[in-house]
């Protein structure tokens, strides 16, 4: 994106065109009717002539020219020309005078009859970062395209492929005829919103939790970080099946997009709301939480619109405060008046807890609800627990209280703690073998900050060097920078590398060495895996398929080799071989 | 930091951290050492498995000339390390006093 794109506010009268445009695009489930909304919308919203879409068939890797008026299939090699550029580099392309730029081919033009004056080519990026195509927006009215005409296109881009996404999930779906019937199709919008692993936030354990009923609801959660500040949205569309399904994973694209683009939390609650009041049949709104967590103060403002209880358990009293809603449900009717957001302070140790009516109203067979007086004991006595073990256990105790009872509407749990004090540090480092020196250095420093005892600090740094090394020898076609963090568990330390934009490979997997080689056929090969194996306590291994992200976790406690558990598994390496 | 260099006849003295940002300079070192040698590694701290690939190599250039490498000095945490590589049936190591 090019600065003025970068540095434009989004007004109010903007954000209107292309929430509107959403709407829209919210609607068809065929490609072909998706792509004719998607040009139209580029062409109005930037007045503009004409546009064409290419879509990126992930499997050839080549861009296929999708809707352009006149023209049969074209397919291109993404790489090649402007379009080309644009799909691998992601970047938006302005070219003032086409005939000028030697990346231009007239081809097309020559073939159409069409003349091409200025354009503007730009990636059509999915909300988990993968290419869906290129959009292409031809000759704006009365001069060439501007910064504010960039910055406009980019939130455009960002809504086309959204939705762009869900038509072809849903093609793929129907081709598969793995969707039975609407309710699957529900569920299955429903779930691609989600947070597929949860954001890294320094100082800060989060945790969503998403466990839809059988006759599906409209529950969704947000959980989003950028640099500063943390995105945390819980909402619940009401009613049933593919409707409220929909309409959630609208409002949440809606809400991104006007938060991405420097809308303020007021200005985007009230146009998602006002957006939503046209939309939304008379009977129908959406309950929801929207959040902005300030990570340097310590804030988070709130809006609610008719979404309580929301409780925030506050460490140093040991209870947890209730707050009410700040808004009516969105959608419900147009705001006029907002009240002024409500801002809580997260101390260390608070926690935000967001649970959605699928919770509190479960009844027993009495037809008893488990309420809120449950949920907040449940917090009162665990809030030590991490946030994912404290989201099991509200689960568990629902069960145990349902004695058999059927689920009859979605559960979605959102918990939001700051860390009660300095327990975990984590910085991204650029894949670069010249990183490892600033990589020693802060684990160094994290080791005496978090108070960890020094002579684990070795082994730390073997752990961290060898699996740094490795994902940098084996990813060398990712550029995104690798994520260390290191916490502190009891008697130890924990350690967390995560690594974006990779093909999965399973550390825990690799093979054995045979340590009892001769010294002629022994290579350094796969030695350091091993030697993490044997070092530390735990390995773990995730991946993410969406965000094409791994992650390993490394527990090591004192005490050192010695401690019998780590005798039993150099024995277990005897044995083995 | 890694420091490295002839200490008396047949002894070479290493320091510091032995890690893939420092090997190069330690197998460039390593390469022109000839016959016996004994790595003195009192002032080792660390070692990864790149500094270990350093001392395989070395390992096997001097036995193929009838040398060889001793580990000498070599303290708990590098002697796990060697143990569990299964270095310590490639070199003569002598733990540190």
């Amino acid at each position: 994106m090019s600065e003025a794109a970068q540095h434009r506010q989004l007004s109010a009268l903007d954000l209107r065109r292309i929430l509107g445009v959403t709407r829209a695009l919210a609607a068809p489930f065929d490609l072909t009717t998706m792509l004719a909304e998607v040009v139209n919308a580029a062409a109005q919203v930037l007045d503009a002539e004409r546009g064409s879409v290419w879509l990126h068939d992930a499997a050839t890797h080549e861009l296929v020219l999708k809707v352009a008026t006149g023209l049969d299939s074209v397919r291109l090699p993404a790489g090649k020309g402007i379009v080309g550029t644009c799909a691998r580099t992601l970047q938006i392309i302005n070219v003032p005078d086409c005939y000028a730029d030697p990346r231009f081919d007239p081809a097309l033009d020559q073939a159409s009859g069409y003349r091409t004056r200025c354009m503007l080519t730009l990636p059509l990026v999915d909300h988990k970062g993968g290419l869906v195509g290129v959009l292409q927006v031809l000759n704006r009215k009365g001069r060439s395209f501007d910064g504010d005409d960039e910055a406009l296109a980019m939130a455009l881009a960002a809504q086309c492929a959204v939705a762009l996404q869900r038509v072809r999930m849903t093609e793929a779906m129907l081709e598969g005829e793995r969707m039975r019937n609407e309710l699957e199709m529900a569920r299955a919008v429903q779930l691609s919103t989600l947070p597929a692993i949860m954001p890294i936030v320094p100082g800060y354990d989060v945790h969503g939790l998403f466990q839809p009923a059988d006759l599906t609801g409209g529950d969704t959660f947000d959980l989003a970080a950028s640099a500063d500040s943390l995105l945390v949205v819980l909402a619940d569309a009401t009613g049933h099946g593919i409707a409220p399904a929909l309409s959630v994973t609208q409002m949440q694209a809606m809400l991104r997009m006007s938060l991405r683009m420097g809308a303020s939390l007021e200005t985007a609650f009230t146009e998602v709301n006002n957006q939503l009041a046209e939309t939304l049949a008379d009977d129908r709104f959406i309950t929801a939480f929207i959040g902005q967590l300030d990570l340097a103060t310590h804030r988070l403002r709130f809006h609610s619109a008719g979404q309580a209880p929301i409780l925030h358990f506050q460490a140093t009293t040991g209870t947890c405060a209730r707050y009410k809603p700040t808004s009516f449900p969105l959608g419900a009717m147009p705001i006029v008046s907002l009240r002024p957001a409500v801002t809580l302070e997260m101390q260390p140790g608070d926690i935000l807890v967001l649970l959605s009516d699928g919770v509190f109203e479960y009844h027993d067979p009495d037809r008893e609800q488990f309420g809120e007086n449950r949920v907040e004991a449940i917090v009162q006595t665990h809030h030590g627990k991490s946030m994912n073990e404290l989201a099991a256990l509200v689960l568990d105790e629902v069960n145990s209280f349902a004695r058999g009872a059927p689920q009859e509407d979605d559960i979605t749990m959102v918990l939001v703690k700051r860390a009660a004090q300095e327990t975990t540090l984590s910085r991204a480092f650029a894949r670069d073998f010249g990183a490892l020196n600033a990589i020693f250095s802060f684990t160094a420093d994290a080791f005496t900050r978090l108070r960890v005892d020094a002579a684990l600090l070795p082994t730390i740094d073997l752990v961290v060097e060898e699996l740094f090394t490795n994902m940098v020898k084996y990813s060398p076609e990712s550029r995104a920078e690798v994520y260390i963090g290191l916490a502190r568990i009891e008697n130890g330390v924990e350690v967390t590398l995560t690594d974006h934009d990779v093909e999965p490979f399973d550390v825990t997997q690799s093979p054995e060495v045979n340590i009892d080689l001769p010294i002629e056929e022994r290579t350094p090969g796969g030695l350091g895996l091993q030697l993490i194996r044997r070092l530390t306590d735990s390995v773990e291994y995730a991946y993410s398929r969406e965000d094409r992200q791994s992650r390993i976790t490394i527990r090591k406690t004192q005490p050192g080799p010695q401690s019998p558990g780590n005798a039993a598994k150099a024995g277990g390496r005897d044995a083995g071989n | 930091m890694l420091a490295i260099d002839f200490a008396a006849e047949g002894v070479v003295a290493i320091s510091g951290r032995l890690d893939a940002a420092q090997a190069p300079a330690a197998q460039a070192f390593l390469d022109r050492v000839q016959g016996t040698v004994t790595l003195d590694c009192r002032n080792l701290e660390y070692i990864s498995s790149a500094g270990l690939g350093v001392l395989l190599k070395t390992q096997k250039r001097l036995l193929a000339s009838a040398g060889k490498l001793r580990l000498a000095g070599v303290g708990r945490h590098l002697q796990d390390i060697f143990s569990y590589s299964g270095f310590d049936q490639i070199f003569e190591i002598e733990p540190a006093q």
